[in-house]
């Protein structure tokens, strides 16, 4: 008899999803699939918006990375302007876009994925949360806590607030920094960076004790993609080239604009979830998988571009294959920690530059072309937002394509390989710890599943198994 | 702002403004912000999350400015409540970066910083939940009472 183990709702993570395991007449794992429950419709409501209302508009997709959106869709506003906005624009969009990276990479390992593992997968559920990790390692939990308060606060001194800032527009940016604010980021820095050179150094050793974690969460063969610096190949956050490298480092795409996007990547919708699954054309589908975000990044990069993260990028690299890339998903936490590294890194050199203070931060333009694309790197990886709009800048088509989406048949494999190697002979329970390793799986890609459809009050976890014939066989709630 | 200041008071006014009567804390918190008092700071927020320790560890009192939701047949009709509140003692499950109370917060502020401020709770009564960024009129009502009483707090310290 078949039977499937469901998870739902996935904790820890941002949005709503739920995870299948589907058991064989012998108990053992056949397959397993990461199903994501809602639907939000950004795509189809834009329709008939104007082009000056898309910034607003998606940064509202998600209460994590609103300014992922905010500049992937001013970008895409100068492409339909067809303008070349200010230097200084540029330079404050991506102080802006750093600031969310360290935001966000904080939040994931210091808030998600640090009880995991801090207090152990297999420790009570009712002190895997920050509380527990407070009670245990007190100075980490509130160095992580006032780094994600870090990244907050560049976004909130340039945007006026830390979600949603109305700050970015086609064109250009709204406000320059000022002074005083300059002054202060600057004064923050040395403890943000004293907190992830602890944390590094912390999960250097982790990683080296925890081997099993390394080999069997999401470690397999895929290929990479993400944007790289136009000039030398470089880590590249805002703009740039598209590159793609396979798990021996072949570069398969190089040099590519990613406002060509379509004629290398297609999407592939499964009857069982809403999230897309885009694909590398030329291997199709599911042939064509790759991996985005801070893994990828760094795996297609030819250097970070700032003395401490590539420092770090050489180590990383150091745990990789014998290509020298890195294929397992848990080091994803890894290349997170390397990359908040290389994102304050860039800050204190931006700070220092008088560009950031200028007043010419916005040129006007009007629509110009009736086609528009703008990329740029999320903390979760490549972001494409694309418009058509009419001869009066209103929305005719719009296509979106999120990092999560791109991570999908990668997160599918990863859940599938984690429930094989930890799960044997299940049939009416099995161990907390080993679902959470499940779950832990799913968190290491740090997915957001737009946050802002989230729950209130509790997030239990349900375990169910189900038979063949849809009886429930067993089921267990973790509070 | 969140820059790190020392406060006498701190106003955290915490809801959803696209739903209605949610949005009662952050109005009442941009209010308090509009006066531009000295020792006076007031943070709009639409959760409250672990960031918000810092402020809390240096404020001598803070002020949690919340909606809730009432009966809008009930007679008497519900009206805006001010509870002194302490830490929580339950840490189990708590904490998320979705879901979290004042309680947990000054907990969590406890335990982090070795302190946590003198605690109220301003709860305003709703009426409407649904999408939108207007307050009904009980809300409106509710938010001219909790200014009322914390501008009466202000001056009786």
């Amino acid at each position: 008899m078949t039977q499937r183990i469901v998870i739902d709702p996935v904790t820890r993570i941002e949005g709503h999803a739920k995870i299948s395991i589907y058991l064989d007449d012998a108990g053992e794992v056949s397959d397993a699939r990461f199903h994501v429950v809602e639907f939000r419709g950004f795509e189809k409501f834009c329709e008939g918006r104007p082009l000056g209302e898309m910034a607003g508009i998606t940064a509202r997709v998600c209460g994590i990375c609103p300014v992922s959106h905010l500049l992937a869709s001013a970008k895409t506003g100068d492409d339909i302007f067809a303008v070349s906005i200010p230097p200084a624009a540029e330079k404050l969009r991506r102080l802006m876009n750093l600031g969310q990276i360290v935001q966000s990479h904080a939040l994931s390992f210091f808030h998600l994925s640090s009880p995991d593992l801090l207090l152990g997968y297999d420790s009570d559920p009712a002190q895997r949360n920050v509380f527990g990790l407070i009670a245990r390692y007190p100075d980490l939990a509130r160095g992580g806590i006032r780094l994600r308060q870090f990244g907050q606060e560049v976004i909130e001194l340039l945007g006026g607030r830390k979600i949603h800032p109305a700050w970015a527009v086609p064109g250009g940016v709204r406000e320059p920094l000022t002074p005083e604010n300059r002054d202060y980021l600057r004064g923050r820095l040395p403890e943000a960076l004293d907190t992830v050179k602890r944390a590094l150094a912390f999960f250097k050793r982790y990683a080296d004790e925890h081997s099993e974690e390394v080999a069997h969460f999401g470690n397999f063969p895929t290929l990479f993609m993400g944007l790289v610096s136009k000039d030398g190949g470089r880590w590249e956050h805002y703009d740039g080239w598209l590159r793609i490298t396979d798990s021996d480092g072949n570069v398969l795409v190089d040099g590519f604009d990613p406002r060509h996007y379509a004629q290398i990547l297609g999407e592939a919708v499964e009857p069982w979830s809403y999230l897309k699954s885009p694909y590398y054309k030329p291997l199709g589908y599911p042939d064509g998988a790759y991996r985005v975000g801070p893994l990828a990044r760094l795996n297609i990069c030819s250097g970070m571009g700032t003395p401490q993260a590539d420092a770090e990028l050489a180590e990383f690299r150091q745990r990789g294959n014998a290509h020298g890339v890195v294929t397992s998903s848990f080091m994803y936490h890894y290349a997170r920690l390397v990359e908040i590294l290389a994102a304050l890194e860039r800050i204190a050199l931006l700070l220092d530059d008088p560009d950031l203070l200028s007043t010419r931060v916005r040129a006007s333009g009007g629509i110009n072309k009736l086609h528009g694309v703008g990329v740029s790197e999320a903390p979760r990886g490549t972001l494409f937002h694309d418009y058509e709009v009419d001869e009066h800048g209103m929305i005719r088509r719009v296509n979106l394509i999120i990092a999560t989406g791109q991570n999908n048949i990668a997160m599918n494999r990863t859940v599938k390989q984690i429930a094989q190697h930890w799960i044997h002979g299940a049939t009416a329970g099995i161990p907390e710890g080993l679902l959470n390793r499940v779950e832990a799986g799913i968190r290491a890609f740090d997915p957001c599943l737009s946050c802002s459809t989230h729950a209130i009050g509790h997030m239990p976890m349900i375990v169910t198994l189900v038979g063949s014939d849809g009886a429930v066989l067993a089921e267990v709630k973790r509070e | 702002m969140s820059k790190e200041v020392a406060t006498d008071f701190l106003i955290i006014g915490y809801g959803n403004p696209l739903r209605h009567d949610d949005g009662a804390g952050p109005r009442v918190a941009e209010i308090v912000a509009s006066w531009r008092l000295p020792n006076v700071r007031a943070i709009s927020a639409h959760q409250l999350t672990p960031e918000l320790t810092d402020a809390l560890a240096s404020a001598e009192v803070v002020i949690f400015v919340d909606a809730r939701r009432t009966d809008p047949h009930a007679q008497p009709p519900a009206d805006v409540t001010f509870t002194a509140i302490g830490a929580a003692e339950d840490r189990a499950g708590a904490a998320d970066t979705h879901t979290s109370d004042p309680r947990r917060l000054l907990a969590l502020t406890q335990r982090l910083y070795g302190r946590c401020p003198q605690a109220w709770l301003v709860s305003v009564p709703g009426v409407d939940f649904d999408f939108g960024e207007s307050l009904s009129e009980r809300a409106r009502q509710g938010v001219e009472v909790a200014l009322r009483r914390i501008r009466l707090l202000f001056t009786s310290r």
